[in-house]
């Protein structure tokens, strides 16, 4: 087990540069998200920390050892692929203990290791099976088996369950943080999923082109998103956004069609801001909450989800979503009176996309 | 039961497509005919006859499996049978050695790959009695560059085509080098369809290159490689061009193939029915190797793959 720290590092791939200088730190035994989309620099951050790609600029620091000039075998850390790349020419069981094999480990040990590793995984019945004989959610397992047995001093998760049809996806997530809770490794994971960051993190770091957006816990993430990118990313359905001047005094904020909303900071007068909202914030029905302020909006599509509907709505010329109660008989089409939660609504500066303190 | 061959059963659309169908594999069938078949059924023939073009007035009488009887007990075949032997042993795994060191070197990630490739393909696309000529060169007693080369570190000159030890490496040094690029070719194919995230996960684990090479390369490898092993054991059984142009089986017939021994007797000799039943030997011994090939890569080569 080890913490993890990230020094001002770079990579550039030629003349691409994509990590532009990206600081983090993992605490010991913390489990650590990376998140964003495609070509945000997730996986290649997660494979310069197994030391798959150099490092460009900066440092990467394991377990208080500067590791940029160390082979990924003297790293101790063990990585989950994508594609799990499992030797296919090898059992489950070779599989499993190559690793310690190669490090040198009697044949004692390491059957030792890969039976208490496949009682965990639940595996013990496919260690004499070729990977090829394995239906995708036990290759999954496999891969990961072959991470466990090692004892590293990191996981490292490249997209873990990217192949997995969703229901297996939601068993295989489960089953990680049992892992993680069991053995209490430090892991780093990288997905784009947003579910997957929010329900196994300690604290995620979300990427966006090279640059780190916010590293913050999953409920600081939800609650205080750090710019407009991390609010409409994490979180599903995402915030919605509707774009509001403040006033002359710089006390209240109006939409196009004169909704006024109070704001809690001190805002320029006549600027723009994006006002973002939560769906669980835009209620069917007047004085849903506290502080609540009613507006009319029209129903544009309902996607009802069973414990719940989804509406999209037309507010003063601004697309928001709300959360209605299932059997709300409203259909689309429909003119309702809606509950803003002006104050949990998020206030982001239109230029740099920014959080306004609040 | 409506197979395909229920005649009886099929619509007039279905029949009318049948016959477009045959009439469209008629060329096909005659080229086969008139180039593989034809000739095939010639030679056999041919073989079962006395037929010396150096004795015209003695027709072509069907002599039964004489010239088969007379080829058991014929000395000089079984020694040309032994040297082709000698070369498979030799050329084969020393060809898909060789290339599978090229195939390595040529899946390096070169930042130009053009000059590697070619490099690959030269010896390939060169014609073999070409090969055997240059090589000839190479192993001349006194102009050539392995003698220079021997005298420039102080040794001293070899004979080396015509002493039967030394011929016979040469020779094999040859073919080598020649076929070496093929079997370079086959393996760089299986190479390039080994993922790269098993590299990435063996470097992980703690392999190190070696460790990498003989676990995952050469077990991943393996189909490629007989593939390679047998498509040059079954031209390796027709080895002519090179000794040809290198010795011409000489000295004697220490360095003679059966594929040299059968085209003296023929073309030379002008023995045509005695050359024939010799042909018909190889060609069954030829069609013994390549029906196990054919039947290992009839076997799904993806089973036991992911």
């Amino acid at each position: 087990m080890a913490a993890v720290t990230i020094r001002k590092v770079r990579k550039v791939f030629g003349k691409v540069e994509v990590i532009h200088g990206v600081d983090l730190t993992f605490g010991d035994g913390e489990f650590v998200v990376l998140v964003g989309p495609s070509g945000c620099g997730k996986s290649t951050l997660l494979r310069m920390i197994a030391g798959l790609e150099s490092v460009t600029d900066g440092e990467i620091d394991i377990g208080g050892v500067v590791v940029n000039d160390l082979a990924p075998r003297d790293r101790d850390i063990a990585m989950v692929f994508q594609d799990y790349a499992l030797y296919p020419h090898k059992s489950v069981y070779d599989n499993m203990g190559f690793g310690l094999k190669m490090r040198g480990a009697s044949a004692a040990e390491i059957e030792e290791r890969v039976k208490e590793a496949s009682e965990v995984l639940q595996i013990g019945h496919l260690l004499d099976r070729r990977p090829g004989q394995l239906s995708g959610g036990q290759r999954q397992r496999v891969a990961m088996g072959r991470a466990i047995v090692r004892r590293p001093k990191v996981f490292l998760f490249d997209e873990p369950l990217s192949n997995l049809d969703a229901q297996l996806r939601a068993e295989v997530r489960i089953e990680i943080k049992k892992l993680h809770q069991r053995f209490g490794t430090s892991i780093v994971y990288v997905t784009h999923d947003q579910v997957e960051a929010m329900t196994l993190a300690d604290r995620i770091a979300v990427l966006r082109g090279g640059h780190l957006e916010q590293f913050a816990t999953p409920d600081e993430i939800y609650n205080k998103p750090a710019s407009k990118f991390v609010a409409g990313f994490m979180g599903s359905p995402p915030m919605s956004f509707a774009r509001l001047t403040a006033s002359g005094d710089g006390k209240t904020l109006s939409m196009p069609s004169g909704v006024v909303l109070p704001a809690r900071a001190g805002l320029s007068a006549g600027r723009a801001y994006d006002a973002g909202f939560r769906p669980e914030h835009v209620k069917l029905g007047a004085d849903a909450f506290a502080g609540a302020v009613n507006t009319r909006a029209r129903v544009e599509i309902l996607e009802p989800l069973g414990a719940e509907t989804l509406a999209l709505l037309s507010i003063g010329g601004a697309l928001l979503t709300g959360r209605f109660p299932p059997q709300a008989g409203v259909r689309s089409g429909d003119e309702v009176t809606v509950s803003l939660g002006a104050a949990e609504m998020h206030l982001f500066d239109t230029e740099t996309g920014r959080a306004l303190a609040a | 039961m409506t197979g395909p061959f229920m005649t009886a059963k099929l619509s007039s659309l279905e029949r009318s497509e049948r016959r477009l169908g045959i009439a469209l594999l008629m060329p096909a069938f005659a080229l086969l005919g008139g180039v593989v078949l034809y000739p095939i059924a010639a030679l056999i023939r041919m073989s079962f006859s006395e037929n010396k073009l150096t004795e015209p007035w003695m027709a072509k009488p069907w002599i039964g499996f004489e010239n088969y009887w007379k080829a058991l007990g014929d000395h000089r075949l079984w020694e040309a049978s032994w040297h082709t032997a000698l070369y498979i042993i030799v050329t084969v795994p020393g060809a898909v050695a060789l290339g599978l060191g090229l195939a390595l070197l040529a899946n390096q990630p070169f930042k130009v790959k053009w000059p590697v490739r070619l490099g690959l393909l030269l010896p390939w696309a060169l014609p073999l009695v070409f090969a055997g000529l240059i090589f000839r060169w190479f192993f001349e007693y006194q102009q050539g560059l392995v003698n220079n080369l021997l005298i420039w570190i102080g040794l001293s000159p070899v004979n080396w085509l015509t002493q039967e030890g030394p011929a016979f490496f040469a020779i094999c040094v040859a073919i080598i080098w020649k076929t070496s690029s093929f079997a370079a070719l086959v393996l760089l194919a299986g190479l390039q369809t080994i993922p790269k995230s098993l590299y990435e996960a063996a470097e992980v684990d703690g392999a190190s290159k070696w460790n990498q090479f003989r676990e995952i390369t050469l077990p991943m490898l393996k189909p490629a490689i007989i593939v390679a092993l047998i498509f040059r054991t079954i031209t390796a059984i027709q080895t002519f061009d090179i000794p040809k142009a290198m010795t011409d089986g000489g000295p004697g017939n220490a360095t003679e193939t059966l594929a040299m021994y059968i085209h003296k007797t023929t073309i030379d000799s002008l023995d045509f029915g005695y050359g024939s039943t010799l042909a018909v030997l190889m060609f069954i011994v030829s069609a013994i190797l390549t029906s196990i090939y054919l039947r290992h890569t009839r076997r799904d080569p993806s089973a036991g793959r992911h």
